[in-house]
């Protein structure tokens, strides 16, 4: 038999060669996946865009770094729910575990399933205003009518729309080998195509840039003196901007919200293998996560004080504002890289640029339908689905059943965010149903120590602490601060779209669908004679 | 019939005493534990004068009193891992010295399955609920004989047993892993050990494998791919198939009722394959929670009645 010391000189264990030992997977993976989770290309300039201008005098880098710090503790209680209960499950298991199966049950669907139909047109019109119409524009394809302006029409949201679907779709059926290898380089792709970006911000000049944007949107669109027309229609339509700072803080941390569209993410892919495990386990998932939430901070802080360098904060903020009020002075949204490329006055290279740093959307697309799809296995073999659910078809390994589950509502939602505007601006509502999973994590590792105190002893989370003081659950308690008063803003304020009679409706009818599947799932397998409530019940040891 | 099927608790003493605890707490009428049942990790406790000094989990542990010594025994036992009291001595000699780890494992493996057999006399009333262990790829030999002269577990290795009606056929072994354990076969090998068991079975409507293997391709048997350091590649992220098909081409043969297997512990999942219901209940042995299959068999129709995947 095979063996192996652990330890050094003396050693503190002994492994014995046998099956499944794995070793963690190696930490820059994991900041690979929570620098594309954060990812601040696709989500944090479209949230900038999108959901900030409604708090104009809020400052965004200082919104960003608060947040930034906030979701950092977010980052240590699930690194130390990680290492406790390392199951890819995620959420799902350490829910059903802690606080019971029918809770668990509901945040994973509403959280990891039904949400997620909601982000398949928002990662759409993320693709629609990130390559497809830059690239339309910047070829001056007038196929199909309209041009690069056709993709921002009902028509063009939806279709687009369904491409992401069918790619998402496409990507889970393919299985995550061929995925994950391709993940890396749009990682690598996407930072070298930012790098370019800042260095032609850093090293051309305000002026240069007001020429050049001057020059390509004459050429592209026609449009004379279009830097100054932009201020102008802002000030005319009443788009305010603040002048660059850090303050005013309260403002800013209306700002905070906002940013939990890209920021809350960095646990998204983090999960752990190995069956030995210690403290070192812990800084190993922890860094991971961290250290890709912080290099997504850093780009941002990059790319912002680059806006206010060359591009201008008042013209950032204000094409901003009126793309957000639907009054652009270019017919396309003003996708910040794309204006940068216009420093180079070149086709090919602007058509390169967009296409390179497009691999930002493509190196996290395929994880969109990912998640939901092991919630719905995991939910059909403890029965509370059909067991069709988690079927697989022989001939092509496909998971047809859950795949539908997942694609026809996804389409369907997409038809009704394509043609009404009005649900469109639900945007927030896909960060708070998730914010709302996180939240009853972080009370799950809050009660653990009391919940399952064998099983918090064992854990390696429960030997980190400061001045005595395990900071699992203190990072709990901290992130539940966070979610709240997300929660708290996002009901109580107008302005993120979200507390309006029709969303409040929409999200509600998740978690009542969560609800009656589950209870119709007890009472049908009851009547089959199945008790769902055996499933997490735990046997006594003595 | 009610069965409770249990699989690759590695060690884990919690696991054992729940395992045993498991036909009482669901009113099951026969429990079986699908192999792989020894541990893998050994954990030195070095007695100096006075006090112990052990490792665990990456904290060090000075152990003054009896009480503290028998604490973290029982801490390092639940984990699935066995606690070896030393010298210094003998801890410099286990370092160094072929092969001298080998025997301590098998020692302390040994007599850890002589404990928890033990207790099982209690637990199941002297054999009056039926229990049945087999072998897995981890197993090493020695466990085969302490198990078969056990007077209130029955050792199914190899055997075909008669469960009231039902044929329960069993077999630890496995197809090649990276690791290179006791009991692998190649794929032909494994189909030919496979068909010496299985023709003894006298009707296969009422047959159950009991096979520690999954079959291969049917999602019993997802494992994240590893590197040639045995690393999980791609985060994790990247599953891949690593069961039989020997296992599987058994099975698409002889279509059993019901067929149960182990040995990928993240592959929790049920498959129907024909007439027959595959299950694989997966392992967290390492968190202390039993993972297993409650199934009802239906004597007069010679099915599956129900069945239910639970986290005990």
């Amino acid at each position: 038999m095979a063996t192996e010391a652990i330890g050094g000189e003396t050693p503190t264990l002994f492994l014995r060669k046998a099956t499944g030992l794995v070793r963690g997977w190696s930490v820059r993976d994991s900041i690979i996946y929570a620098a594309l989770a954060t990812n601040f290309v696709t989500l944090g300039i479209y949230a900038f865009a999108v959901s900030a201008p409604p708090f104009p005098k809020g400052q965004l880098i200082t919104a960003v770094l608060i947040s930034a710090v906030w979701v950092s503790f977010l980052v240590i209680a699930y690194a130390g729910l990680i290492v406790t209960i390392p199951r890819a499950g995620g959420d799902y298991v350490w829910q059903t575990r802690i606080l019971g199966s029918g809770l668990g049950f509901v945040m994973a669907v509403s959280g990891w399933w039904f949400i997620l139909w909601l982000w398949a047109p928002i990662y759409g019109n993320i693709l629609s205003v990130q390559l497809f119409e830059p690239l339309w524009a910047t070829l001056k394809w007038t196929w199909p009518a309209g041009g690069a302006a056709w993709f921002g029409t009902k028509n063009g949201i939806f279709v687009v729309t369904l491409i992401t679907i069918a790619l998402a779709g496409i990507l889970v059926s393919i299985g995550m080998a061929g995925y994950a290898r391709v993940q890396k380089w749009c990682f690598i792709g996407g930072m070298i195509g930012f790098v370019v970006v800042v260095g032609l911000l850093l090293f051309n000049s305000h002026a240069s840039f007001i020429n050049s944007f001057n020059l390509e949107a004459q050429k592209l669109f026609g449009i004379s003196n279009a830097y100054s027309a932009t201020n102008a229609a802002a000030a005319k339509a009443g788009v305010s901007a603040s002048s660059f700072g850090f303050g005013p803080l309260g403002e800013s941390m209306l700002l905070v919200p906002v940013m939990m569209f890209f920021l809350l993410w960095p646990n998204w892919g983090a999960t752990l293998y190995g069956e030995i495990r210690g403290a070192s386990d812990f800084r190993r998932v922890f860094t991971g996560m961290f250290v890709g939430l912080w290099i997504t901070v850093v780009c941002t802080v990059i790319f912002l004080l680059l806006m206010v360098k060359t591009v201008g904060w008042s013209f950032y903020q204000n094409s901003n504002g009126l793309s957000f009020a639907g009054k652009g002075v270019l017919p396309i949204w003003p996708y910040p890289f794309m204006l940068a490329g216009w420093l180079i006055h070149n086709t090919a290279f602007q058509v390169i640029l967009i296409l390179v740093l497009s691999l930002w959307f493509f190196g996290w697309v395929g994880t969109l339908f990912l998640s939901s799809t092991r919630v719905i296995f995991a939910a059909a073999f403890d029965r509370v689905l059909p067991d069709r659910a988690a079927e697989v078809s022989e001939k092509r390994k496909v998971p047809v059943y859950s795949l539908i589950l997942m694609l026809l509502p996804a389409a369907g939602l997409s038809a009704v965010y394509a043609y009404s505007t009005t649900f469109r601006s639900y945007t927030l509502d896909a960060t708070l149903v998730i914010a709302v999973t996180y939240l009853f994590s972080a009370i799950a590792v809050v009660v653990l120590p009391w919940r399952k105190p064998e099983l918090w002893r064992a854990s390696p989370a429960s030997r980190i602490k400061v001045l005595g003081v395990p900071i699992v659950p203190v990072a709990g308690v901290v992130t539940i601060g966070l979610l709240v008063f997300n929660l708290v803003e996002w009901l109580s304020n107008d302005n993120y779209f979200v507390n309006n009679h029709d969303s409040l409706i929409y999200m509600g009818a998740m978690y009542v669908l969560a609800i009656l599947v589950y209870v119709v799932a007890r009472i049908v397998r009851r009547r089959q004679g199945i008790d769902l409530g055996l499933i997490n019940k735990e046997i006594p040891v003595e | 019939m009610k069965v409770f099927f249990a699989t690759d608790i590695h060690g884990s003493e919690i696991c054992w005493r729940k395992f045993l605890n498991s036909a009482a707490f669901y009113k099951a009428d026969l429990v079986i534990l699908g192999g792989d049942v020894t541990g893998k990790v050994m954990v030195p406790i070095v007695a100096h004068q006075g006090y112990w000094q052990v490792t665990v989990r990456g904290q060090e542990h000075r152990l003054e009193t009896q009480q503290e010594l028998d604490d973290i025994q029982r801490q390092i036992r639940n984990t699935g891992s066995y606690p070896a009291i030393v010298s210094p001595d003998e801890l410099q000699q286990l370092s160094k010295e072929e092969g001298a780890v080998d025997r301590r494992f098998t020692v302390e493996m040994t007599r850890s399955l002589d404990r928890w057999l033990d207790m099982a006399d209690g637990k199941l009333r002297g054999g009056e609920i039926p229990c049945i262990l087999n072998g897995g790829n981890d197993d090493i030999w020695e466990i085969d004989d302490i198990i078969e002269q056990s007077p209130c577990v029955s050792f199914a290795e190899g055997k075909v047993i008669d469960l009231d009606g039902f044929q329960l056929v069993s077999m630890g072994w496995t197809n090649p892993t990276p690791w290179d354990t006791f009991r692998e076969a190649p794929e032909p090998e494994l189909a030919t050990k496979i068909e010496a068991v299985v023709s003894r079975v006298p009707d296969m409507e009422r047959a159950i494998f009991n096979f520690h293997a999954p079959p291969y391709g049917t999602g019993l048997d997802e494992a994240p791919a590893l590197d040639a350091s045995l690393r999980p590649i791609h985060g994790g992220a990247v599953m891949k198939p690593v069961g039989s098909t020997a296992v599987r081409d058994a099975i698409m043969k002889h279509q059993p009722m019901l067929s149960v297997h182990g040995h990928i512990h993240e592959s929790r999942a049920i498959k129907k394959m024909g007439r027959t219901l595959a299950i694989n209940p997966g392992s967290v042995y390492g968190d202390g929670v039993l993972q297993g299959a409650l199934i009802e068999l239906n004597a007069k129709k010679g099915k599956v009645a129900k069945y239910l995947l639970v986290n005990g």
